[in-house]
C-alpha cells in the first residue's frame, strides 16, 4: 500500500514533466553511448586485427621470421628433408590493393596447400570445392570466400586486378570458398589465398619466404625440438611465438585507445552532472510533497529509496537507451578508428561490429552507477525533509548559500589533489587521468561560490541599461544558487572540455606544422603508395630510384629506405637515410649539438631515435639498442634523439650506409630530390613523372602538396576527436537545456507573481534571458580559464606520458571564441521556451497552484 | 495524461533504436551451403580426365634400364611401388609398402619466376605391418616437385619426398636404399638385384581399356633380395627378406564402367612369381581387360589373360574404421599352368586410412604348382571398396 502510495507519487511527478524527464534521458543516453561507442569501434578494430591474425597464423606453436627481407626458402627445404622434420608450413604474405569493388585492402596469403591442412583448415587440400591443378600450376590464381568476391564485384573464372606498391597485378580468381561457419568467414573476409609460387612473384619475393609456420609440442620436448632445429636458421632470422605479433599490436596502439577511452568518459561525466540536475530538481520541487509524506508517515529511508528508486528507473531506460544508440554510433565510429588506425599503425580492414558482453556490462554499470551516484545527495537531501509542510524554497537557498564557501573549500582540496596526482613524477596514464578528474571537479565544486560572488557583482552593471529586470535576473542567479549552480558547473565543464580538446589539438598541428616546415627541405618527395600512410614502407621497383635521383634539374637528393626491424624484440619503424650530396639535414635533435651528432652518426655502429622511441623505450643519447639484423642480433648506439610527430611509437634511423652493412636489402622507399638553382618545381615534378613512366604508380609530390598532405592526414586521425569533443558539447547542451528549463519552469509561481505585480509579458521574457544569458556568459568565463588548464594537462601530461612528444601549448583566440558563444547560445535557446511558456500562461491560474 | 506521452514516447525511441542496433549488427551473408570437397588426392588421381596434351601410351615402345627407373614427365601419372616381406631372425615377420606418385596438374610447365611454381605434385604412401605384434602403421604425404622437397631422377637413381627416399647406392640402379619414416614407424632398407625386370602386357604396354592410349608402360621387378632395418614403436628389428617393385606410367582413367581393382603379388616357394590384377566392373563381374603376369623360376615370363585365371571370394572382413566390406581370402586358380593357391591376409586390418582409403597387405599362400605343395608371401591390393572416389591404375 505505501509502496503503491510511493510509486504513484514519483511517476505522476515524472510524468508532469515529459520534457525535463525526456531530456535527462536522453543526457544519460547520450553518456553511456559516447561510452559504448568508443569501446565498440576499439574493441571492434582490435577483434578484427586479431581474427586476420589468427587466421593467417592458423594454429602454428612457432613461426621461423627473418630479418625485413623475410627467410631464404631454402631454409624450408632443408627443414622439410630433414630426417623426421616437424610439421611445418611456408607462408608468403603481404598486401595489396583491389582496384575494383570497395578497393579494400587485401591480405595475399600465399600456401603451400600440401603443407597446410595442419594450420590452416580452410586451405584446399582439406577440402573446399576448388580445382587444386589451377591453383597450383596457374599463375595468378587466387581463391576468395564468396563475400569477399561479392565485395569486390568478381566471379569465379573473373581477373582481379590489384596493386602492388603501385605496380599493377592481374590476378584471376579459379575459385570461390564458403567457409564452414560466420567466425571463419568473417575472419576470411579480406584474405586473397593463393599458391606460394604466385605470392612470391606478385609482391616480388621470389626465393623469400614471410615465414614458416610450425607446429610443435607443448613443454620440454618442443622445447627441445626447437633447440635442435636452430642450427638451420640462417643470421638474422629468429623463433617467434605467433601471439607475440598481437601483443606488439595491442601495445602500440595502446595509448591511443587509451585516450579515446577517456575522452568517451568526459561525456560521461557531464551526463553525470546532468544527472545530478536531474534529480536536484525533482527533490526540490517536491519539497511540500515530500514533508507531506514524512507527515504521513513515511520514514527517511523510505523517501530516500524513493529518490533512488526514481533514478534508477531512469537510469535503466536512459541506459538502454544509450546501449542501442552507442551501438548505432560505433557502426559509425568504428570506420573514424579503423581510418585512424590505418593512417598511423597497421592494415586492418573492420567490416562488423563485435559486440561483446563485456562491453555492454561496462556501460550498463557505468550508467546506472552514474545516476545513481548522482542521486545520492538529492536523496538524502529528500531524506532529510522535515515532517512539515513549511519547508521552504528560500530555506533551501540559504542552506545552499551557506554551504556554497565550503564547498568551494572542498572543491580547492579537490583541485590540490588534482594537481598533486598530475605532477606525480611517473610515466603512468592512470594518475594523470585521476589528476584530470580531480581539476574537472574541484572546479566545478567552486562555482557555486564564484556564482554567488560574480553574480552580485553583476547586479549593478546589469542594472543600468536594463533597470529592475536586469538587476532582478542577477538576483535570481544567486538566490536560486541550488539549481543554478550546477547548471553552472555542467555548462562549464562540457565547455572546458571542448576548449581544452579544442586547444590541444591546436597546439598540437602547431607543433606538427612546424616540424613538417623543418624536415621537409627538399623541394620533390617521390614515393611508392604505401598503405599505412604514415609508415610508408613500400619500395621502388630496381633502378627506378636512381633513375629518377639522375633527373635533369636536380642538384642532389637523398633517398629513405622504411623497414619494419625488431628492435629489442619489437617490431619497430626503421629509417635508413642516404642523404647522398646534400648538405640539408632535415632533422632537429632533442639536445645536443647537431654537427657533433651526425659526424658520431658515421660510426657503423651509430642510430639515432625518435623522441617516441626514447620515451617509451627509456633510452637516450648514450645507451644502446638491440637490432634483430640480416646478419642476426646486433647492439648500437643511441647518438642522439630527434624530433618526430610522423609515429607515436616511435622509429630508429641510421645512414644508409651503416644499413646496408647490415641488411641485405638495397630497396628503397622514397626519394626527395633537391632542385637546381632556378629549376621551376612544378616543371621538375611534371620532368619527374614523365620520367618514371608506367611501370609503377608513385606518388610524386612537390613539397607544398606532401606538407599540405601530411597535415590532411593529421587532421583526419584527429577527426574521431572533434567528433568526441561535439558529442560531449552535444551531452552538455542537453544537460544546460534541462537544467535552465528546469530553473525557469520551477519558478513558474514566482514569475506568475511578478506578472500578477505588473510585469509585462516582455519584460518576463527579457528576465528570463538575461538571466539564462548571464549562466551562459558565467560557464563561458568559468570555462576559459579551466579549458586553457586542461589544454596544459592534456598536451605536457597525457600527451607526453601516451606518446612521448614534446608539443608547443598554442592558446588559439578562435577556440576560445568559439567555447564563449557555444556557452551564450546554448543558454540564450534554453531560455527561450520557458519564457514564452510564462509570458503566455494566465498568472491566475499559475498562482492557483498551491 | 501527459505521463503516457512520455512513456509512449520513450518506447518508440527505444524500439527504433533497437531496430537500428538489430540493422547495424546484422549477418549480411546467405546461410551457409555445404559444398562436395575436392582433395589433394582427387586432384592427382586425375579426375578431370582431360588427357589433352600429355604424353599417351598407345603401343610398345623398347624399354631401356636405368633410364625407365626415372621420371617420365609427359605422362600425367607415374609410380614407384615397393612392397615386401620380411622377417627377423627370430621369425617375426613384417611386410611394407613404400608408394611414390609422380601427378602432372597440368600438360604444360609454364614459365614461372618462383621456384615453387611447378605441375609435378608428388604424393608418398607408407605402410608398415607388423605381423608379430598385429598391427598396422600407414600414413600419407604430399609435396610439389620443386625446390628439391620431392622428385625423381633416373641417373643416379633418386627418387625423394622430403625425407622419404630410395636411391641407388652404387652405379646402377640397384641395389637400391629404401629410407622412409612416418609417425611410430620407419624402415631403412637395401633392394637387390634379383630377377631381370618382368615387362607387363605386351612388352611393357598394359592395356587398360579398348580405347586406344587407355594403356600404361608397366614393368616389375618381381624378387629383389632385401636386408635392413625397420623401427616400429620405439623397437629396431634387423629384417630380411623379399621385395618386389611395380613401375607404371600413363595418362589414362578407369573406364566410366570400372570401380576398382584387386592386384596380387605372390612370390612362390618354388622360384616363380605371380602378378594378377582384376578390373571390377560396378556389377561386381570381372572386365576383360584383367591381366597377369606368371613368371617362372626360370625361362620367360607367361602373359595371363582374365581367361587363364579363376579367382574366387572366400571370405570378407570389415573395416570397423570405414564400415568398408573388402574381400579377405580368396582362391586362385591358374589351370593351364597347374596353379592352385588359398591367400590368406597376413592381417587382417591392413586398411590404409588415407585420403582415399584402400586396403594393402601382406598375404600368405598356400597350395600347388605343377603338382608340387608351394608356400608363399605376396602382397594385395584392394581398391574402389569404399565410397569414395576410386584412384586410377
Amino acid at each position: 500500500m505505501r509502496q503503491r502510495l510511493l510509486a504513484r507519487a514519483s511517476l505522476r511527478h515524472l510524468g508532469s514533466h515529459p520534457w525535463l524527464t525526456a531530456l535527462s534521458l536522453l543526457g544519460i543516453a547520450l553518456g553511456v553511448a559516447v561510452v559504448v561507442s568508443i569501446d565498440l569501434a576499439n574493441t571492434s578494430a582490435m577483434r578484427a586485427f586479431e581474427r586476420s591474425t589468427d587466421t593467417v597464423a592458423g594454429r602454428a606453436t612457432h613461426q621461423f621470421v627473418g630479418g625485413p627481407a623475410g627467410l631464404p626458402e631454402s631454409v624450408y627445404r632443408d627443414l622439410r628433408l630433414l630426417p623426421g622434420a616437424p610439421v611445418s608450413a611456408p607462408v608468403v604474405e603481404g598486401h595489396v590493393r583491389a582496384k575494383g569493388g570497395d578497393q579494400r585492402t587485401l591480405t595475399l596469403l600465399g600456401v603451400d596447400p600440401f603443407a597446410e591442412s595442419p594450420f590452416r583448415s580452410y586451405v584446399p587440400g582439406s577440402g573446399g570445392g576448388v580445382d587444386l591443378g589451377a591453383f597450383l600450376t596457374e599463375p595468378g590464381a587466387v581463391i576468395l570466400t564468396q563475400r569477399t568476391a561479392r565485395a569486390l564485384g568478381v566471379k569465379a573464372g573473373d581477373p582481379l586486378e590489384v596493386g602492388v606498391e603501385g605496380v599493377e597485378k592481374r590476378l584471376r580468381v579459379v575459385a570461390l570458398l564458403q567457409p564452414g561457419d560466420e567466425g571463419s568467414a568473417r575472419a576470411m573476409e579480406s584474405l586473397v589465398l593463393t599458391d606460394i609460387s604466385t605470392a612470391q612473384e606478385v609482391l616480388g619475393q621470389v626465393g623469400r619466404l614471410s615465414r614458416i609456420d610450425l607446429k610443435l609440442p607443448d613443454g620440454e620436448a618442443g622445447e627441445a625440438r626447437l633447440e635442435s632445429l636452430r642450427p638451420l636458421l640462417p643470421e638474422g632470422a629468429e623463433v617467434v611465438r605467433p601471439r607475440a605479433r598481437g601483443n606488439a599490436v595491442e601495445q602500440m596502439t595502446r595509448a591511443f585507445r587509451t585516450n579515446l577511452t577517456a575522452l568517451s568518459l568526459l561525456a560521461l561525466v557531464v551526463g553525470t552532472f546532468l544527472i545530478y540536475n536531474t534529480m536536484t530538481f525533482s527533490v526540490v520541487q517536491r519539497r511540500e510533497q515530500l514533508g507531506r509524506l514524512r507527515a504521513v508517515g513515511i520514514t527517511r529511508r523510505e523517501l530516500f529509496s524513493l529518490v533512488l528508486g526514481e533514478a534508477a528507473v531512469l537510469g535503466v531506460v536512459g541506459t538502454v537507451a544509450g546501449l542501442l544508440l552507442g551501438v548505432l554510433m560505433g557502426r559509425g565510429l568504428v570506420e573514424l578508428v579503423t581510418r585512424t588506425l590505418n593512417d598511423l599503425y597497421l592494415v586492418v580492414s573492420v567490416r562488423g561490429l563485435t559486440l561483446e558482453p563485456f562491453t555492454l556490462m561496462k556501460g550498463v554499470l557505468l550508467g546506472l552507477g552514474a545516476t545513481l551516484a548522482a542521486a545520492l545527495l538529492p536523496a538524502w537531501e529528500a531524506a532529510r525533509s522535515a515532517p512539515a509542510v513549511t519547508l521552504r524554497r528560500s530555506t533551501l537557498e540559504d542552506v545552499s548559500r551557506h554551504r556554497a564557501p565550503r564547498l568551494a573549500l572542498l572543491g580547492l582540496l579537490v583541485l590540490a589533489l588534482g594537481v598533486g596526482l598530475l605532477s606525480l613524477p611517473t610515466p603512468e596514464l592512470l594518475p594523470a587521468y585521476g589528476g584530470l578528474f580531480s581539476v574537472l571537479l574541484g572546479a566545478a565544486l567552486l562555482v557555486p561560490w564564484l556564482t554567488a560572488k560574480l553574480a552580485g557583482m553583476a547586479a549593478g552593471p546589469l542594472g543600468r541599461p536594463f533597470g529592475l529586470v536586469g538587476r532582478m535576473a542577477a538576483r535570481g542567479v544567486t538566490s536560486n544558487l541550488s539549481r543554478t549552480a550546477v547548471a553552472l558547473a555542467a555548462l562549464m565543464v562540457a565547455v572546458a572540455t571542448t576548449v581544452g580538446v579544442g586547444l590541444m589539438v591546436t597546439s598540437f598541428r602547431g607543433t606538427v606544422a612546424d616540424w613538417l616546415e623543418s624536415s621537409l627541405q627538399a623541394d620533390v618527395y617521390v614515393s611508392p603508395p604505401s598503405l599505412v600512410t604514415r609508415r610508408g614502407g613500400a619500395t621502388f621497383v630496381p633502378e627506378l630510384a636512381e633513375h629518377l635521383r639522375a633527373t635533369p634539374g636536380v642538384a642532389s637528393s637523398s633517398t629513405l629506405r622504411t623497414v619494419q626491424v625488431r628492435v629489442e624484440g619489437v617490431p619497430t619503424d626503421v629509417r635508413a637515410v642516404d642523404f647522398g650530396g646534400t648538405p640539408v639535414r632535415p632533422y632537429r635533435f632533442k639536445e645536443g649539438d647537431p654537427e657533433r651528432t651526425w659526424k658520431e652518426l658515421e660510426a657503423p655502429d651509430a642510430v639515432l631515435v625518435s623522441e617516441p622511441f626514447a620515451f617509451h623505450r627509456r633510452v637516450g643519447v648514450g645507451g644502446t639498442v638491440e637490432l634483430a639484423t640480416d646478419k642476426g642480433p646486433r647492439r648500437f648506439r643511441v647518438v642522439g634523439v630527434y624530433f618526430d610527430y610522423g609515429s607515436d611509437t616511435g622509429t630508429l634511423l641510421m645512414l644508409r650506409d651503416t644499413y646496408l652493412r647490415h641488411f641485405d636489402d638495397p630497396r628503397v622507399s622514397g626519394v626527395a630530390l633537391y632542385a637546381a638553382p632556378g629549376q621551376d618545381v612544378d616543371a621538375l615534378v611534371a620532368r619527374v613523372r614523365e620520367r618514371a613512366g608506367n611501370a609503377q604508380a608513385l606518388d610524386i609530390r612537390s613539397n607544398r602538396a606532401l606538407r599540405e598532405m601530411s597535415l590532411e592526414v593529421f587532421d583526419r586521425t584527429f577527426t574521431i576527436t572533434h567528433v568526441l569533443r561535439l558529442l560531449a558539447v552535444g551531452v552538455a547542451f542537453i544537460g544546460v537545456l534541462s537544467a535552465l528549463m528546469a530553473l525557469q519552469l520551477e519558478r513558474a509561481r514566482e514569475l506568475a507573481v511578478l506578472r500578477a505585480t505588473g510585469l509585462t509579458p516582455r519584460q518576463l521574457w527579457s528576465l528570463v534571458s538575461l538571466q539564462t544569458g548571464l549562466l551562459g556568459l558565467l560557464a563561458g568565463l568559468f570555462a576559459l580559464p579551466l579549458g586553457v588548464g586542461l589544454a596544459y594537462v592534456l598536451v605536457h601530461v597525457i600527451n607526453q606520458r601516451s606518446f612521448g612528444w614534446t608539443l608547443r601549448l598554442l592558446v588559439s583566440t578562435d577556440v576560445l571564441l568559439q567555447a564563449l558563444v557555444l556557452a551564450l547560445s546554448a543558454a540564450a535557446l534554453a531560455g527561450l521556451y520557458p519564457s514564452w511558456k510564462m509570458s503566455r500562461a494566465n498568472p491566475a491560474l499559475a498562482l492557483r497552484e498551491e | 495524461m501527459r505521463g503516457r506521452g512520455l512513456v509512449i514516447g520513450v518506447a518508440v525511441v527505444l524500439v527504433g533504436l533497437a531496430a537500428g542496433a538489430a540493422y547495424v549488427t546484422r549477418d549480411a551473408s546467405p546461410p551457409w551451403e555445404h559444398e562436395p570437397a575436392l582433395t589433394v588426392a582427387d586432384a592427382l588421381g586425375g579426375k578431370d580426365g582431360g588427357a589433352e596434351g600429355y604424353t599417351r601410351a598407345f603401343e610398345p615402345r623398347e624399354l631401356h634400364f636405368p633410364e625407365d627407373h626415372g621420371p617420365h614427365p609427359g605422362f600425367r601419372t607415374e609410380w614407384w611401388y615397393w612392397t615386401g616381406n620380411l622377417s627377423t631372425a627370430d621369425g617375426r615377420d613384417f611386410g611394407y609398402q613404400l608408394t611414390l606418385f609422380r601427378s602432372a596438374l597440368a600438360s604444360e610447365e609454364k614459365e614461372r619466376a618462383s621456384a615453387w611454381g611447378t605441375r609435378q605434385v608428388y604424393m608418398g604412401h607408407l605402410a608398415l605391418s607388423d605381423i608379430g605384434g598385429g598391427r598396422f602403421h600407414a600414413t600419407e604425404r604430399f609435396s610439389r616437385g620443386a625446390l628439391g622437397l620431392a622428385g625423381s631422377r633416373a641417373e643416379p637413381f633418386r627418387v625423394w619426398l622430403e625425407d622419404w627416399s630410395a636411391e641407388a647406392t652404387g652405379d646402377g640402379a640397384l641395389p637400391m636404399r629404401l629410407t622412409a619414416r612416418g609417425e611410430g614407424m620407419s624402415l631403412s632398407l637395401v633392394l637387390e638385384a634379383g630377377k631381370p625386370p618382368v615387362l607387363q602386357g605386351d612388352r611393357g604396354l598394359s592395356q587398360k581399356g579398348p580405347e586406344p592410349g587407355n594403356a600404361s608402360y608397366y614393368y616389375s621387378l618381381t624378387r629383389m633380395p632385401t636386408r635392413g632395418q625397420v623401427t616400429v614403436e620405439g623397437r629396431a628389428y634387423e629384417v630380411t627378406g623379399q621385395s618386389w617393385m611395380d613401375r607404371e606410367w600413363s595418362t589414362s582413367a578407369l573406364g566410366e564402367d570400372l570401380v576398382g581393382w584387386d592386384w596380387f603379388s605372390l612370390q612362390l616357394s618354388d622360384g616363380s612369381e605371380l602378378m594378377y590384377y582384376q578390373l571390377r566392373r560396378r556389377d561386381g563381374t570381372a572386365d576383360t581387360f584383367s591381366a597377369g603376369t606368371l613368371v617362372p623360376a626360370l625361362g620367360e615370363p607367361v602373359r595371363l589373360s582374365r581367361e587363364d585365371v579363376r579367382l574366387e571370394v572366400l571370405a570378407t572382413w570389415k573395416s570397423p574404421r570405414s564400415g568398408t566390406t573388402y574381400p579377405a581370402r580368396w582362391r586362385l586358380a591358374v589351370p593351364s599352368r597347374g596353379l592352385t593357391l588359398d591367400i590368406r591376409p597376413a592381417l587382417a586390418d591392413q586398411e590404409l586410412p588415407v585420403s582415399v582409403r584402400y586396403w594393402e597387405g601382406s598375404a600368405r599362400l598356400s597350395g600347388t604348382h605343377a603338382g608340387q605343395p608351394v608356400r608363399g608371401r605376396g602382397y594385395v591390393e584392394l581398391t574402389g571398396y569404399g565410397d569414395a572416389p576410386q584412384r586410377e591404375r
